[in-house]
């Protein structure tokens, strides 16, 4: 049923985008053949395609697991932005073998964009602070950190950006470029597989993800039933800033080799599509990840084939976003239809 | 509570969507120039930096530049607007231009230095146009590397803000003025500190009494909070500040619409534009806040480079920096503003920039920050 949902919200994304071509006087068909072509049309844009899914796998699973727990992470940009941060000053400041070093990168980066979740997760779970108040808030607290820590501390070539990485530091595979024939894919994408299988196991087959779970669901029944429901609350937030942490590893030292000042990772908030449109399953959440890297990647190539500008295709992208985000609406729907016929079915009989 | 988590999803939604489409679809890539336009042997594209077409400023003049090329020439236009500002992202938008055919690929802003780097060496056939910036590695002290088929262009902001300065004090006589500034990067700082150089020209050497206090510099920290930039320039209106330049994208916008709404009030206070002639930005009633703008011809620079390119004459592997003696930077061709006498003083100043009899400083020195 989530599956068909899904599907139903990118088809009517889909056929609403090529509404809005064909309003614009522009062929659809067309459109869409770019689209996707630029999206697929040779390996080195199915490895832009990954690389560009990958940071938007990690944040759509920091937000999913939080939503499976009964909290609304909207915090995502702000804990990718401060895992990323910490994983780049470890990059800097550390120097060990490479394997070692990108181990304790990605560590870090996990705790740093955790830590960042566990300040609303205890605020939350003490004194009943609304979650999607104090992440929003710790995204401006990250943002302005790393706005004074990187200029500060790892000042690279220009004012608005940190030092690069050294390549010690970098999760750029030659084999994986090549293989690839120079695409920018690099080891995060693995972070990411290997994230989403981690959390699907979590979820579903551990008595952690169970409690987590119930907590989310009816947190009183929870606590009823002897489950620590603030300590669960407190490490779901953690668990879920961590993977969004995760995702500024993957951003910021392997699609990125450095950090920008004053913007906000906006795959903090695309994650919350993501996680919608993929029903907050972990492989839904990689599997609409992975379709919106596509449109994303494939954009660009429709708008240089076509005479589409780049704003139509934007706005075409967030319609799809939006009936994604809405899929709760075709639930309803479908529910209501149900129920007509259930009660005509009655009234026949 | 679920409902209650839906609907604060769907606010949130629409606040990212609602930044995301703000900008209103430019009439723009047609394609080919219509009527009889010559049809240049090349297609030109472009990729835009952070923020609209239309954004006042870089975008918007480069691609006026490119635009008044395509009449001239039949060069085509086209541009790309990456998904966001990392050098990958500007990487695959120059790839996708380059795959479709455009081959003469115009870059306005410092962030696409790594981006040419790798691309003048990735495409040897497709020529490369960087404004504001030097293609380098991104490697601390790294040399710009400005290879055969790239022009890298720079600006003497200061020499802009000088002008702008000067026509300020000019002006207003006496007053204290501000300065807004965006991201603290050299081509902010030169013109905030040429204007301040303007500014004690003028009190020196002219009879005017404009100050500025070290309070009312400020860098706001991004180009596009134009919240921020109203409350800042509301704080200095308050202060007793007259004029304000205000070097920050957007952050100016918001600076300009809070002089709009003192000035409709009755107050008298001014703006200095920056970029581009931002006259028509401040406009209420039959008047304009903006009393004038420091600007920087970068659709000139565009067009210029374009124009080289159809007679043969691409200046490849050349750092051009354009300043008032080339005409690059200057106050806008019209200051509604500004009186005749104050436009005559200011005629002398620019010769005398450009006869080399007064040099602005492109360092801070002991100017404020």
């Amino acid at each position: 049923m989530n599956m068909i949902k899904s599907l139903a919200a990118v088809l009517l994304g889909l056929a609403a985008g090529a509404l809005l071509m064909a309003l614009t006087g522009h062929n659809p068909a067309e459109g869409y053949k770019f689209l996707f072509e630029g999206g697929l049309k040779n390996p080195e844009r199915i490895g832009n395609t990954l690389a560009t899914a990958t940071p938007l796998i990690l944040t759509g699973l920091s937000v999913a697991f939080a939503f499976r727990t009964g909290l609304f992470n909207i915090g995502a940009a702000g804990q990718m932005l401060f895992g990323g941060f910490c994983a780049t000053a470890v990059g800097h400041l550390v120097d060990l073998p490479r394997a070692v070093l990108l181990l304790l990168m990605v560590l870090v980066g996990f705790l740093g964009g955790a830590l960042w979740a566990l300040i609303p997760g205890i605020l939350k779970a003490r004194y009943n602070v609304h979650e999607v108040v104090s992440t929003i808030m710790m995204n401006w607290i990250a943002y302005w950190t790393v706005f004074y820590a990187i200029p500060s501390y790892f000042k690279g070539g220009s004012e608005t950006e940190s030092r690069q990485l050294p390549a010690n530091a970098l999760f750029h595979e030659n084999w994986l470029s090549e293989l690839f024939q120079g695409s920018y894919v690099n080891l995060g994408f693995f972070i990411a597989i290997i994230s989403v299988l981690i959390t699907g196991f979590l979820i579903n087959r551990t008595t952690l993800g169970y409690e987590l779970k119930a907590v989310g669901f009816n947190r009183h029944a929870a606590e009823y039933a002897g489950i620590a429901v603030k300590r669960s609350i407190v490490m779901s937030m953690f668990i879920s800033g961590g993977i969004a942490g995760l995702a500024g590893v993957a951003q910021y030292a392997g699609n990125a080799s450095s950090i920008q000042i004053g913007i906000l990772p906006t795959q903090g908030f695309d994650g919350i599509a993501v996680a919608l449109l993929g029903a907050n399953a972990p492989l839904g959440v990689l599997v609409s990840a992975i379709f919106f890297g596509l449109l994303y990647s494939g954009r660009g190539f429709m708008n240089a084939m076509t005479e589409i500008p780049p704003e139509i295709a934007d706005s075409i992208i967030a319609i799809i976003i939006y009936f994604a985000a809405t899929s709760i609406l075709i639930d309803r729907l479908y529910r209501k239809y149900k129920s007509r016929r259930a009660a005509n079915k009655k009234q026949g009989g | 509570m679920k409902k209650g988590v839906m609907s604060l999803l769907s606010l949130a939604l629409s606040v990212s969507m609602l930044a995301g489409c703000g900008s209103k679809p430019e009439e723009g890539a047609t394609g080919g120039a219509g009527g009889e336009a010559p049809k240049a042997s090349f297609t030109v594209g472009m990729v835009t930096d952070a923020g609209t077409i239309d954004d006042k400023s870089f975008n918007q003049g480069t691609y006026e530049g490119i635009e008044r090329a395509n009449k001239d020439f039949g060069t085509g236009l086209k541009y790309q607007k990456p998904a966001g500002t990392t050098e990958a992202e500007y990487t695959k938008e120059i790839g996708n231009l380059y795959d479709a055919g455009y081959k003469f690929i115009v870059t306005p802003g410092f962030k696409f230095e790594t981006a040419i780097f790798k691309a003048q060496e990735k495409y040897k056939d497709a020529k490369f146009v960087l404004i504001d910036g030097a293609p380098n590695s991104g490697e601390p002290d790294a040399k710009p590397v400005v290879a055969d088929n790239t022009v890298s262009i720079f600006f003497a902001e200061q020499e802009s803000g000088f002008l702008a300065g000067v026509a300020t004090a000019l002006q207003l006589k006496e007053g204290e003025a501000g300065f807004i500034g965006g991201i603290q990067i050299p081509p902010v700082q030169k013109f905030n500190w040429g204007f301040q150089q303007g500014l004690n020209y003028a009190n020196e050497n002219l009879d005017t009494k404009v100050e500025i206090k070290k309070d009312n510099v400020v860098y706001q920290g991004t180009f596009d909070n134009v919240a921020a930039g109203g409350q800042l320039a509301s704080q200095m209106y308050s202060n007793g500040v007259k004029v304000i330049f205000a070097a920050a994208g957007g952050v100016g916008v918001g600076a300009i619409q809070e002089a709009v709404t003192r000035a409709k009030g009755g107050d008298e206070v001014w703006i200095v534009g920056v970029d581009v002639d931002q006259y028509n930005d401040g406009v209420y009633g039959d008047k304009s806040v903006v009393l004038t703008s420091a600007v920087k011809k970068i659709d000139q620079a565009a067009y210029d480079m374009i124009k080289a390119e159809t007679e043969g004459k691409f200046p490849g592997g050349q750092t051009l920096t354009l300043d008032a003696k080339s005409d690059g930077v200057g106050l806008p061709a019209e200051n509604p503003n500004l009186s005749e006498e104050v436009l005559k003083q200011v005629d002398e100043v620019l010769e005398k920039i450009k006869s080399g009899e007064i040099t602005v400083s492109a360092e801070q020195g002991d100017l404020l920050p």
